[in-house]
């Protein structure tokens, strides 16, 4: 028997079996920082417009391709502790501002391993921690020196405009079909814009995505796309009013359980035609009210429809509540609760309603080109599932980048310009620093060679030459050279209309500093025993969205 | 061994052997939350079993996450969570200085004294020690207007060790606020009065103290209004919605129309109360300039909704009861069980009340309230770790100044209040003992030296150097503490790092006490079921 005299000293005695405890230099921070490391290097290579897709099949079995930072770490279901850190400082830049999310974890993992040579130079955590924090709140006011001037004022309605800033964030995505992109999305959300541009929500852009065609068959619709058919035999109306019907469009029905109670024939026949009668005089209500489409939200009877179609009623049937919300707002309409009369006020108006064959899907298009500046659908066409969906992302990173720029409308020089500027006027702080943390600032600095160095070598330029000639350009006083990643040369980003947004910079950089910083405070782990079983993959889903 | 015929299967340690076992158990869990003591202390990270990131600093939350086993860890652990819930912080201290007591004693117990009668010098260092306490700490009168530098001092000492200095000097300010807001003259403060609520968004400096209340759910309607300004606010406990009767209940019927009146029946009973609200809302808000919000703790259907709406009406349902408790000492009013006999002196009046969307949460907010007693803590973080590293400090830091309004008396710190009672146990206490116990008040004096000791090791000086320092200064008459930064001697009354006395003196009354407790154990018996593998 093993008696428990033999117990070894130390932590590990006091837990519960399976239990691991990391702690120390060696043990804790530098693995940290290795498995930070190895996160980088995965998104590092999607970096920019010429960075390659990954193909990532999740737990579901759903391949995706993509070069989208945000899409992959979500969906690599990144276990280390650490490396979670930093999936989650990419996940917090998604949620705010919806791109650069790449730029987030890439720079993180820059930092840190950064911070592994500092360590290995004899610095302590705690003084990499403050040349970090010294450095990112210099970097921040440089960054805001560094804005374009005349940049801050913006015409949210302008097309021009909001492409020049929207272009980087989208090619970024699907490099080469920028341009179509942008007007399609430009578009879409100048559309939807509301008084306030500030105000502007993302939700009123909606994707519909169709299988076949090309992206030069996408196009932009005012109003919905619903992928569904209309319920009755009319498929086509125009100029109509719309009545909307939450609880479907059927006969009533009594919260507690009713029987119907028959003593003869005569009754039950007597039953059905009051039935009838009722339903009709509904139907024939809404009818006389000016309606001309029915929507409901929950099933249509069998009887219903009958007399829809005998009243020349087309009949759309939306189940997701929030599509029919979206609807109401596309049409102005107000949702009733129960079939009845509707009041004038509450009928809502579209141009046209049609169900259209698109790609061998039926689609119904809901078309509201009268004062509707509230919804608008991109259609997007593709040839397979994994474009659509990649194509989807760069839409929803072009939205939100317009919202961002709604908000905060300043812009940045693009193309590595801005980081090579950054690094360079933090390198001359660092120098007039005297303590230890000089070192530390310094290598934040270094830190910024990775995203001209990784535009570069994704485009397969020779990275040091051309880190060389921008650092060369900008001490010459040309703060605005980038590199032109198509003819492999430095040029300034005016010439080339390259513009990034200052907030998306701002936020990146800020998220990433701290991230670094929190996995550098860390000195010890202590990881419980995982919880056994298989885990139902359901909620690993859930967990990760 | 006598056990052994007793019960075969039972395991034993004896004598010596018991005793190296408690005091190693100690001195491990000592090890282990030492390096978290103080301002320059590091952070844990802790695992869970499916995966999730715990980041903390708190000696309370790590005793509580760390799954210990030893019997003796549970014992001194178990101290660690009184002493927080007495006190609401010095966990870690606690912790430590049992492992010191325990440390000096193995030397005394090695050179072959009885545990006892170091147990006894314990006792008369304690009692000393307390006593020493009461003359040492610095009264504070509170009064109508309490001093709120002094509890901006030591909510800042407090907070300082659990996030890093520019996080904690903003929550200084927020916390002291909060607490000041909900306390009432010639009543015990109710911490639950502030609510805490959390946001994943933006940075953990955004933080903030709403003068109100913030749900975390929105209205479920889509026309009712996002903004309101100059809001009479209903808080009530009624079902707005149509309920099952107890008994079961059917419904008879034989035509359509028959149906259509009981259909109507069915929901007139709700619709009288929701007409009641309406009635309420059109006396009081004659015209456009005013709004009546409804929150309400029970449900409210669809069709009630769709009439609210109607009717202008912000509408909010499943409000959570303690937030019912809190809206009437924010917004004023009370909160009505019954819509039968509304007044509108039931209703409350907040400034403003809006609606915060993020993703797929929705928060309301009511602001700019008149008189309130309740507030909200709003803590925003970008991720969940952040989140909860803040919620436990702002938790500790909340106690740390409700602690100083009742003490009504705070200590020096920074290691200040340790040297000093080490200085009159060594100087005047030991002198009164008599015999062998003299040796247990001077183990009890040096332990007392850890909390300095430690502080001068996480700020990476040289502990010996810090001690005969700090020793020597109060030799000479000053009381001071450490400053982490340099090393030298500091007036910890200069730089306001203040502690709580409450906090010193569960520590000092706890800490011997499981010390001793441990140290008379002679043997351990694990009998029973072996619920190990068998061998």
């Amino acid at each position: 028997m093993v008696g428990f005299s033999m117990q070894p000293y130390g932590i590990q005695s006091m837990l519960k079996e399976g239990h691991r405890h990391l702690s120390g230099l060696d043990e804790a921070v530098i693995k940290n920082i290795d498995a930070c490391k190895q996160l980088a290097i995965i998104t590092r290579t999607s970096l920019g417009p010429n960075g390659m897709n990954k193909m990532v099949i999740n737990h579901l079995d759903k391949l995706f391709v993509t070069n989208d930072a945000a899409t992959i770490v979500n969906e690599l279901e990144v276990q280390h502790p650490a490396a979670k850190l930093l999936v989650l400082a990419g996940k917090a830049q998604q949620e705010e501002i919806g791109d650069g999310a790449n730029l987030t974890v890439s720079f993180a993992g820059e930092l840190l391993q950064n911070a592994e040579e500092l360590i290995r130079m004899g610095l302590h955590p705690s003084e990499i921690i403050v040349g970090y924090t010294k450095a990112i709140n210099k970097i921040i006011e440089v960054l805001e020196e560094m804005v374009e001037k005349g940049s801050e004022n913006m015409n949210a309605r302008d097309k021009d405009e909001v492409i020049t800033r929207m272009r980087s964030s989208v090619a970024s995505k699907q490099f080469g079909q920028e341009e179509k992109l942008c007007s399609l999305i430009a578009e879409a959300c100048i559309q939807v814009c509301p008084k306030n541009p500030a105000n502007f929500n993302v939700d009123n852009v909606r994707v519909a995505k169709l299988l076949g065609g090309g992206l030069n068959n996408s196009l932009v619709v005012r109003g919905l796309v619903l992928k569904s058919d209309a319920v009755g035999t009319i498929k086509r109306m125009e100029n109509a009013k719309v009545a909307v019907f939450v609880g479907g469009v059927d006969t009533t029905a009594t919260e507690t359980k009713g029987t119907v109670l028959i003593h003869s024939a005569n009754q039950l026949e007597n039953y059905a035609k009051t039935e009838e009668a009722r339903v009709e005089e509904l139907i024939k209500a809404v009818a006389d009210s000016g309606a001309k489409v029915v929507v409901s939200g929950a099933a249509v009877g069998e009887m219903a429809l009958h007399f829809c179609e005998r009243y020349k009623l087309m009949v759309l049937k939306i189940s997701s509540k929030f599509e029919l919300r979206r609807f109401c707002r596309t049409t102005g309409a107000v949702a009733l609760l129960k079939l009845s009369q509707p009041n004038p006020d509450d009928l809502g108006y579209v141009d046209s309603v049609s169900v259209e064959e698109i790609g061998g899907a039926r689609v119904t298009i809901v078309k509201n080109e009268q004062g509707g500046n509230s919804v608008s659908t991109v259609v997007l066409r593709g040839s397979t599932d994994s474009i659509l969906d990649d194509l989807e992302r760069a839409i929803d990173d072009g939205v939100n980048s317009y919202k961002a720029m709604c908000r905060d409308s300043r812009t940045v020089p693009g193309a590595a310009a801005t980081e090579i500027e950054l690094a360079k006027r933090l390198k001359e702080f660092s120098l007039k620093e005297t303590g230890l943390d000089q070192y530390a600032i310094a290598k934040f600095a270094e830190s910024f060679e990775m995203i001209p160095k990784t535009l570069a070598e994704n485009a397969g330029l020779n990275a040091i030459e051309i880190i060389s000639s921008l650092y060369a350009e900008h001490a010459s006083g040309n703060t605005k050279v980038g590199i032109d990643l198509e003819e492999g040369a430095c040029k300034d980003v005016s010439t080339m209309n390259i513009w990034d947004l200052y907030i998306t910079k701002f936020f990146a950089l800020k998220y990433a500093a701290d991230a670094a910083c929190t996995v550098l405070r860390v000195d010890q782990i202590i990881m419980a025993k995982p919880a056994g079983g298989p885990r139902p993959p359901a909620q690993g889903a859930m967990d990760e969205d | 061994m006598s056990l052994k015929v007793l019960n075969p299967n039972a395991e034993v340690l004896n004598k010596s052997h018991a005793l190296h076992m408690n005091i190693n158990a100690a001195k491990g869990l000592q090890d282990v939350l030492k390096s978290n003591l103080g301002p320059k202390g590091t952070i844990k990270m802790l695992v869970g079993g499916a995966g999730d990131i715990k980041l903390t600093k708190d000696g309370n939350t790590l005793l509580k996450e760390m799954q210990i086993q030893s019997p003796t860890a549970i014992m001194i652990a178990r101290t660690a969570v009184a002493q927080d819930e007495t006190s609401g912080d010095g966990t870690t201290s606690t912790v430590i200085f049992i492992g010191e007591l325990m440390k000096q004693s193995e030397r005394y117990i090695d050179e072959g004294m009885h545990p006892r009668v170091l147990v006894d010098g314990f006792e008369i260092a304690k009692r000393a020690t307390l006593q020493f306490l009461e003359k040492f700490k610095t009264p504070v009168v509170m009064g109508a207007e309490p001093d709120k530098e002094i509890l901006k001092m030591v909510a800042r000492t407090a907070l300082r060790t659990k996030l890093y200095e520019a996080l904690a000097d903003q929550l200084t300010d927020i916390v002291v606020n909060a607490v000041l807001c909900i306390r009432k003259p010639e009543e015990h403060i109710d911490l639950f009065m502030v609510e805490i609520m959390h946001m994943r968004h933006k940075f953990d400096v955004d933080t903030r103290l709403v003068e109100g209340l913030v749900l975390d759910h929105g209205s479920r309607h889509p026309d009712m209004k996002r903004r309101a300004e100059n809001c009479y606010i209903l808080t009530c406990n009624v079902s707005l919605e149509y309920e099952k009767s107890e008994v079961n209940a059917g419904f008879f019927y034989s035509n359509a129309e028959q149906r259509e009146a009981m259909v109507a029946a069915e929901r007139r009973s709700v619709d009288e109360r929701v007409q009641k609200i309406i009635d309420l809302k059109n006396k009081v808000c004659p015209d456009d300039n005013s709004n009546f919000v409804v929150i309400n703790q029970k449900g409210i259907d669809p069709p009630s909704l769709d009439i609210l709406a109607r009717a202008g009406i912000i509408a909010l349902r499943r409000a959570k009861r303690r937030n019912m408790e809190r809206l009437v000492l924010a917004c004023g009013g009370e909160a009505v069980n019954s819509v039968d006999d509304l007044t509108p002196d039931c209703l409350g009046w907040a400034g403003v009340v809006y609606e915060h969307v993020l993703g797929e949460e929705k928060y309301t907010f009511v602001e700019n309230v008149k008189n309130p007693n309740s507030c909200t803590i709003l803590i925003k973080g970008p991720n969940d770790h952040t989140i909860a590293q803040i919620k436990d400090a702002v938790r500790d830091g909340l106690r740390a100044v409700k602690n100083t309004i009742e003490d009504e008396a705070v200590v020096l710190g920074a290691g200040a209040f340790e040297v000093a009672a080490r200085q009159y146990l060594v100087n005047e206490v030991k002198k009164t003992v008599k015999g062998r116990a003299q040796l247990g008040v001077e183990a009890f004096a040096d332990a007392l030296l850890v909390v300095p000791k430690i502080l001068a090791e996480n700020s990476g000086l040289d502990t010996q150097d810090v001690i005969i320092d700090l020793t020597g200064e109060h030799e000479k008459g000053n009381v001071v503490g450490l400053n982490l930064q340099t090393g030298e001697p500091i007036d910890p009354q200069m730089e306001g790092i203040f502690d709580n006395y409450i906090v010193k003196r569960q520590l000092i009354n706890s800490g011997p006490v499981i010390a001793s407790q441990l140290l008379l154990v002679d043997e351990v018996i694990r009998a029973g079921r072996n619920m190990r593998k068998p061998t």
